[in-house]
């Protein structure tokens, strides 16, 4: 049986691949090897020091060793919207930062309420707080490595410090990372129908909203109250579209939308009664 | 005296035919079940209910052997490829291959339904099967539910698909047994029910986590042995499917008496008398048998006063009902496709067996608040009380009051509204097209 890559270690790829391409790539294994030991050195060399460290510490000495990861920090939301550092998710010392850092218990410190409970909830969730102890969290956020996603192996992707799922960096991203267990079809498919759901969900914004503004007479806050409980509805959808949860889509979600249209119709159907009837008193 | 017996035979005998064929018909359009003529499914749904509507890939070409599909897949989905090496199927000596379940040809290929399952585990697709007999709810029956519901056959496919997702229990293996692990130890613990077993209407993993039982699960779970089988002395506290599958039974409604708190039923039939003895010999492997019988007759208890007040909404909204209060009335809400009555005979839907299930859109505020308290406050409250968990009974009845004040107070609005209308002689103003019009009011009735 074929071992994958990633089961092997640096030696044994370097002889396997001596021994199977016999004598043309004897000397790229040699230069594999050197390659090798030059890391190990360079590490061994400089081992990380323990801690614990300042933020700026962090930054400083990174910087120079992992310039895209700082730069991918920087950019995203973490950094330029909410100010969050290093040490909120690594913790202050080298000792186990990253392993820290890939729990969803990193994540969910701050991400409560529904962002969280939709994932905790999902199949994802509960199999990967199943898989906890079993699970080895030294592996690299990378296909193969996880028997489920947790946050960071969507979201961070690869150890990329932005955020992998972010609208912005397309579908393609976010289906290659899906497609490291299901398949390119399946994961394409759910893709669409989550884009009609959400569309279906707009389209009940948009006809709460044209309510909302055809109610010019009602004064009270009652109707803007709706709107904020639709567009929190709004966000159920999407959470449970892309938390893989059936209950943010549907109860937490669509019929959630469907009652803030009932009552938002409700509304102004007794404020149009009240008023005609006012208008008739006057008369 | 002949034509008495003559005249109703002849008609019973071309009713019962016509009926089986009308039926037969109906199960024939694009969709599935009763209403299959009237809605087609959305593209992913084949994922969800394969044996009707999953599409073979065309990508691939080629006859492969098990090997084969492994060498390659572990490249392209090695995720799965894992799951399935510490899987038994892989561990066994005659090992359980990828075709086995999927088949050879690659254009062909099927997604495992529970029969494909069920050639090597028959003793659970029996019983999965045979559950059928305990009616709904039930596993085997969900996916038919889903599809027979109003909503599901008005509402756009591509929005009910969150339904089917939870309803596939009846049409797939891996709700439970995530795939490609397809483990029963995990399959056994509490979190494989609570993906679709959460939520308003069926709050089962706060309820019992809330319970004295699901407590200590939560401090001690991780360290129980999970390879053995749900039997006596293995478990210190029952989880879900200790109780609802006792044995490993693949039949969770087997001994469903309060029928998930839905309808009122009346515990004390002889069938009832029979599952109650079930649970209380279920219970009386920890607990002594007198306490266990308590146990349920406070079940019963909650539940009557429940249906106390379910009841007492149910007769404010069939008053305004009679007195054709209820605004919109039923002729000025958007109808169901398949319910040409509707359009004869437009009738507000009033009652817990009248489609009360799909009365959660297109209708007034009022009814909204009703179904609201009983799907929601009264199955929070059932679920609490059937888990053990005193502070969610109580949470759910102090919202049913709640609910119920509120049906009150916007009746008597109601009633109020239209007398000063009748007194200052406007002819009640009916909503018109309000309820008719809109982006996505729109958009569904094209869209079935």
């Amino acid at each position: 049986m074929r071992k994958a890559i990633s089961d092997v270690g640096c030696g044994e790829l370097a002889n396997r691949i001596c021994r199977e391409r016999c004598g043309s790539y004897l000397t790229t294994s040699y230069i594999f090897g050197i390659f090798c030991l030059a890391t190990y050195s360079t590490l061994a060399a400089e081992p990380a020091p323990p801690g614990p460290f300042t933020e700026t510490e962090c930054i400083t000495c990174h910087t120079e060793r992992d310039p895209n990861l700082i730069r991918q920090w920087r950019e995203g939301s973490h950094s330029a919207d909410s100010g969050i550092g290093c040490s909120n998710c690594h913790g202050e010392n080298h000792k186990e930062s990253a392993i820290i850092a890939r729990k969803d218990q990193s994540c969910t410190g701050c991400h409560e309420g529904p962002a969280s409970h939709s994932y905790s909830t999902s199949k994802h969730g509960i199999i990967t707080r199943l898989e906890e102890a079993r699970q080895d969290w030294r592996q690299p956020l990378q296909r193969g490595n996880y028997r489920t996603p947790g946050c960071s192996y969507c979201h961070l992707h690869n150890s990329d410090h932005g955020d992998t799922m972010a609208p912005d960096r397309g579908p393609e991203v976010r289906q290659w990372i899906c497609a490291g267990c299901h398949s390119p079809r399946y994961v394409r498919e759910l893709f669409a129908n989550g884009n009609r759901q959400l569309e279906i969900a707009d389209l009940k914004l948009t006809e709460g909203e044209s309510l909302i503004a055809s109610a010019v007479d009602d004064q009270t806050d009652a109707l803007p109250k709706l709107r904020k409980s639709l567009n929190h509805h709004r966000h159920n959808v999407l959470l449970g579209i892309a938390h893989q949860s059936p209950d943010y889509q549907w109860w937490h979600g669509q019929p959630a939308l469907d009652g803030d249209l009932i009552r938002i119709r409700d509304r102004i159907l007794q404020s149009r009664r009240r008023k005609s009837l006012a208008d008739n008193l006057e008369e | 005296m002949r034509n008495r017996i003559i005249i109703p035979l002849i008609i019973t005998l071309l009713a019962v035919p016509a009926g089986f064929a009308y039926v037969h018909w109906s199960k024939g359009g694009t969709g599935t079940g009763l209403y299959s003529r009237y809605w087609s499914p959305d593209p992913v749904q084949g994922y969800w209910d394969p044996a009707n509507f999953y599409q073979s890939p065309d990508s691939v070409q080629g006859i492969f052997a098990g090997e084969q599909c492994v060498q390659c897949h572990e490249g392209i989905t090695p995720g799965i490829v894992n799951d399935w090496r510490a899987s038994r199927h892989a561990q066994r000596e005659e090992t359980v291959y990828c075709n086995d379940c999927h088949g050879n040809d690659h254009q062909q290929l099927r997604l495992p339904t529970p029969d494909v399952c069920g050639n090597c585990h028959a003793k659970q697709h029996d019983e999965f099967r045979d559950e059928a007999r305990y009616g709904f709810p039930s596993h085997v029956l969900a996916m038919e539910r889903a599809v027979d519901a109003k909503h599901f056959v008005d509402k756009p496919k591509a929005e009910v698909q969150s339904c089917v997702q939870c309803h596939s229990v009846a049409t797939k293996c891996d709700s439970c047994h995530s795939r490609h692990r397809f483990d029963a130890a995990e399959a056994r613990r509490p979190e494989a029910c609570i993906t679709c077993h959460s939520g308003p209407p069926h709050p089962d993993d706060e309820t019992y986590f809330a319970s004295a039982h699901g407590k200590l699960y939560l401090a001690e779970g991780n360290n129980w042995d999970w390879s053995k089988p749900l039997t006596k002395g293995n478990y210190k506290a029952p989880t879900c499917a200790y109780c609802h599958m006792d044995n490993g039974r693949h039949q969770v409604a087997e001994k469903s008496l309060w029928k998930f708190g839905l309808r009122e039923i009346n515990p004390h039939t002889s069938k009832n008398q029979v599952l109650r003895k079930k649970w209380i010999k279920l219970c009386s492997d920890c607990h002594e048998e007198e306490k266990a019988r308590q146990w349920l007759t406070e079940l019963d208890q909650e539940r009557k006063q429940a249906w106390q007040k379910l009841y007492m909404a149910e007769a404010i909204l069939k008053d305004l009902r009679s007195d054709r209060l209820l605004q919109p009335a039923a002729g000025e809400r958007p109808p169901y496709p398949m319910d040409w009555l509707d359009s004869l005979w437009p009738r507000e839907r009033i009652g817990f067996f009248e489609g009360q299930a799909s009365v959660f859109y297109n209708v007034s505020a009022i009814e909204r608040d009703y179904f609201e308290m009983w799907y929601f406050d009264n199955l929070g409250a059932y679920k609490s009380a059937a888990h053990s968990n005193p502070a969610g009974v109580e949470a759910g009845h102090r919202k049913m009051v709640a609910s119920l004040d509120r049906i009150e107070t916007q009746a008597n609005e109601l009633r109020k509204l239209s007398q000063a209308e009748k007194k200052a002689e406007i002819r009640i103003k009916p909503s018109g097209d309000l309820w008719m019009k809109g982006a996505y009011t729109d958009y569904n009735r094209e869209h079935n």
